[in-house]
């Protein structure tokens, strides 16, 4: 274990070197522990009504002043913010797991079953998610799990095929031989060669993907495909501050900043996290 | 006696790494005659490849040229700009590597590619492609015309370095660099690439900087040899000299080793012990004094210069 | 000495996928032969070299051997038994007793592990040889000279000479009979070529190993090989005691072969035989004698047939009708 530690050290130093990544970190540990104790940091409890202070503006008792209902805007963010990690976070680690896997079947298993996984991985991305969303909603109602499900299928194939491709470059190579040639099983060199080499480009892929997931379900939620009424997301904040636009911006722009953020955070982590785990661009420091 | 086509002169190179300045070269001299074709021997991390990046101003970002100067023709190439050096590298001096798919574009036609060097010329089509035809036939390309037509994967790996090698004669360059051309080649056709490239250096004339870690195809073609160890020239001189009269140690245990010099089978080959200096930090005194059998105290204290007119040596010992 | 490898006939056939090309040219071959008939014997404790030009077969002989390629026919016995083939027509090898070294040495290591993990992996593979694999793995480690600071650096951190000697630990991990080694000295210094040379005879006499040597290096055949087969499209040429044959080469190509060998004597008349022409590909086997095309004896009748083998296997065997005397 002392080696993965010493990964980590070793990633986290070259990432300290790196202004924007480093940036993409701060913002992303941020929102992480800014949604993780919104019950704490909240100063309202996000569905408590207030009918009397309807659509107020930002003042020193509502920082981002309040809703149609008269509920608290900066804690419904922070609420919010719990559905978008938790949609993120359920989805992603779902569809990377059941993607690696398929994806590993694929690439290393026999041609007739990597044509029929491939086969199924193109037809779901063939869908169009909105479509698809909306017959799957007619069919079982708008909830979180449906979210999450529906991004969960959409996602898996976009994991299977890099896991694929890159599990096939991987097959051929001598290392893998060697290992085939010492009698290892497919299981073992799956697990312990071809794994943690494809590691550190999904785990990439997913960094970026988290902002394209959060920006589903608000897109979903906002829609009214997603979370259910009284339930906080920044969909769902977009939605309700939507039909008042005109007399208060204020829900839109609070829901609109941290989806925004979540983005820029992401995808600066990820870019810098690329550079870093690239081993031909670390270890030697460059060809001399 | 002509001056030299390339002049390297007092040459130092180092690259910035975390670990500090690693010093890749150390005051190198090399001249390489006009007509000539000069040999550079050396084991991997001696510094070759660094030189060849300085000759043609291509060092990693992180390299820097700590002294010295590449004279080419007089002008040293180390104050170019960039444009001057761009035509230079095409024109002037050419290049051909060890993997000859590193100069050929796999999606084009041999043809065009070697009707697309000629692109400085002011000739019609038709002409560029009768002499393409004619340096196949010079580089010994059987049915040149039909050749043209192809892509760099339908030819056999000898054929492909010959045709690398055409392009870089193309332009009639006055000095061509050499990276290892034949090592991915077989015993057969290596010998069959260095004849034609020494029959090709009598009717162009053009200088040949050889690079190759094969001692056996350095004494066939080259006629000087320059023998580098660990980003310094240890020994250089015409060819018959360092081959039978080795004077510096590394030369002699390097010609030692060679399993084709040992005449009576063995099982038991020879080794240079020890290991490459460090070259952050470097030893004081002579690089090669860690591996040496014979070093005496001098040795320790004193880096020897590389001393001698014809036959150059840097080594304390060997001028006794 | 008794038989350790013998190989009878073996046939290597991989298909040549037509996509459109295939259907558009009829006359488009739908497979190649890449080995082509060959015979061979190892025993307990010699060498045997495997000499040929890149293309000539020699690396996928090796594979077939090893169970990494299919084999279209022939039969291997292993220590008197004959090994079975599975289903796809791979030969199943017992892997604990036929080890296999890859021609890159850092290619063959798997990158994101430290040499510690490396060689203590053949003994988490096949269970019950080690009862402590990290302590094998040091012993590895040092038998091979490395020192013990060695474990815990990545392939990436080796050099060319010390990622071969991790190669060489790892292939006797499992104490072997037979190695194969796959250009064992490509890419090495001359200076350092000796030492990984030197090691597999140490270990060859401590150990009894058979070995097999694939190299296109005449140079170091000589010194390390007891047999020497010499490879040309698929085919042994000429094989048999690499003393006799270096001596005294019956087949024009083993004599260009050994001629072709630039030597580092700028003096040496070299009286070689220059072979012109390039090697044909395998798609495009000569008629007959397939050296033919290249060969500076060539008469009319090698267009025939593909010659027989002459003379015996153990001592000097040639397929050429018309061998130099």
């Amino acid at each position: 274990m002392t080696n993965r530690a010493g990964f980590v050290r070793e990633t986290f130093t070259a990432l300290r070197k790196d202004s924007l990544g480093m940036t993409g970190l701060v913002i992303v540990v941020t929102i992480l522990l800014l949604t993780l104790f919104a019950s704490i940091l909240s100063p309202y409890d996000p569905l408590e009504v207030d009918v009397y202070n309807r659509l107020v503006g930002p003042s020193w008792q509502h920082w981002l002043g309040t809703d149609q209902l008269g509920r608290d805007v900066l804690s419904r963010v922070l609420y919010g913010g719990r559905v978008a990690l938790k949609v993120s976070l359920v989805a992603i680690s779902v569809s990377m797991a059941a993607g690696l896997l398929l994806g590993m079947m694929a690439g290393f298993g026999p041609k007739w079953l990597d044509r029929v996984l491939v086969i199924c991985f193109d037809t779901l991305r063939s869908f169009p998610t909105i479509m698809f969303a909306l017959s799957i909603v007619a069919l079982t109602g708008p909830s979180l799990n449906t979210v999450i499900g529906i991004i969960i299928i959409t996602s898996i194939p976009v994991y299977g095929r890099i896991v694929r491709t890159q599990t096939q470059a991987m097959r051929d190579n001598d290392f893998i031989l060697a290992e085939r040639a010492m009698g290892a099983s497919t299981a073992h060199i799956l697990r312990h060669h071809v794994l943690p080499n494809i590691a550190a480009p999904l785990l990439i892929l997913a960094s970026m993907d988290v902002p394209a997931v959060v920006g589903m379900e608000a897109g979903l939620s906002f829609l009214g495909l997603g979370v259910s009424a009284p339930t906080p997301s920044w969909g769902s904040i977009l939605n309700d501050g939507y039909s008042y636009l005109r007399n208060s911006p204020w829900p839109i722009i609070a829901g609109g900043i941290p989806l925004i953020l979540v983005t820029l955070g992401f995808t600066f982590f990820g870019e810098s996290l690329r550079d870093i785990l690239d081993p031909k661009l670390r270890g030697k420091g460059g060809k001399f | 006696m002509d001056k030299p086509v390339l002049d390297i002169r007092d040459l130092s190179v180092s690259f910035l790494t975390e670990r500090g300045l690693l010093r890749a070269l150390r005051n190198v001299n090399i001249p390489i005659d006009p007509g000539r074709i000069v040999g550079i021997v050396g084991e991997s991390g001696c510094g070759k490849s660094t030189l060849i990046s300085a000759i043609i101003r291509l060092l990693a970002p992180n390299a820097q040229i700590d002294s010295g100067s590449i004279l080419w023709r007089g002008d040293d190439l180390l104050d170019l700009e960039p444009d001057a050096i761009r035509a230079l590298r095409g024109d002037e001096i050419s290049m051909v590597f060890q993997d000859p798919m590193t100069s050929l574009n796999p999606v084009l036609t041999i043809g065009r590619q070697m009707t697309d060097v000629q692109h400085r010329d002011n000739r019609s089509k038709a002409e560029k492609r009768a002499r393409a035809t004619r340096m196949l036939e010079r580089v010994g390309i059987p049915d040149p015309v039909e050749q043209l037509d192809r892509y760099p994967h339908h030819l056999s790996g000898g054929m492909r370095q010959r045709v690398a090698i055409a392009m870089a004669l193309m332009t009639e360059p006055g000095l061509l660099i050499a990276d290892e051309p034949t090592t991915a080649l077989d015993a057969t056709l290596e010998v069959q690439i260095i004849h034609r490239l020494q029959q090709l250096q009598r009717d162009f004339g053009c200088a040949i900087l050889f690079i190759s870690h094969h001692l056996g195809v350095i004494a066939e073609l080259c006629d000087e040899v320059v023998v580098m160890y660990a980003g310094e020239v240890v020994e250089s001189g015409s060819t018959r000299d360092v081959f039978l009269n080795p004077r510096h140690p590394y030369t002699q245990k390097l010609l030692d080793c060679d399993p084709a010099r040992i005449k009576k089978a063995t099982r038991n080959l020879p080794v240079i012990g020890g290991s490459l200096p460090d070259l952050v930090e470097l030893p004081d005194g002579c690089v090669f004094r860690p591996r040496c059998d014979i070093s005496i105290d001098r040795c320790r204290s004193e880096r020897p210069g590389l001393e001698g007119s014809n036959h150059c040596i840097a080594c304390h010992l060997a001028r006794q | 000495m008794s038989e350790l490898l013998q190989v009878n006939d073996l046939r290597v056939r991989f298909p040549i996928k037509g996509g459109l090309a295939g259907i558009l040219d009829r006359e488009r071959p739908t497979h190649v032969d890449v080995v082509h008939g060959v015979s061979l014997d190892i025993r307990h404790g010699e060498t045997l070299a495997v000499v040929g030009e890149s293309g000539s077969g020699k690396t996928t002989l090796a594979m077939a051997l090893c169970g990494l390629a299919p084999v279209l026919d022939g039969e291997v016995y292993f220590d008197g038994r004959l090994l079975d083939k599975d289903k796809n027509n791979y030969l199943v090898p017992d892997r604990k007793r036929i080890a296999l070294m890859f021609q890159d040495p850092t290619g063959s290591l798997s990158p994101r592990m430290t040499v510690r993990k490396l060689l203590a992996e053949p003994y988490k593979i096949h269970t019950g040889l080690s009862d402590d694999p990290d302590q094998s793995a040091l012993d590895l480690l040092s038998l091979v000279g490395l020192g013990n600071d060695f474990a815990n650096r990545y392939p990436h951190q080796l050099s060319g000479g010390q990622a071969r000697r991790v190669g060489v630990a790892r292939a006797l991990a499992l104490n072997p009979d037979l190695l194969i080694a796959d250009e064992p000295t490509a890419g090495l210094d001359v200076s350092i070529q000796g030492e990984v040379l030197n090691l597999l005879a140490d270990l060859q006499q401590e150990m009894g190993l058979g070995i097999m040597i694939i190299t296109h290096n005449l140079n170091i055949v000589r010194h390390v090989a007891d047999q020497m087969a010499i490879m040309y499209l698929g085919r042994f040429l000429e094989q048999g005691q690499s003393g006799l044959i270096f001596d005294h080469p019956r087949h024009p190509y083993t004599a260009a072969l050994l001629a072709a060998n630039p030597s580092t004597d700028p003096d040496a008349a070299s009286e070689r035989i220059e072979l012109t022409g390039e090697v044909p590909g395998l798609l495009k086997r000569p008629r007959g004698c397939e050296f033919h095309t290249r060969c500076p004896r060539v008469q009319p009748g090698c267009l025939e047939q593909f010659p027989d083998s002459e003379g015996t296997r153990a001592m000097q065997a040639w397929n050429c009708i018309h061998p130099l005397s």
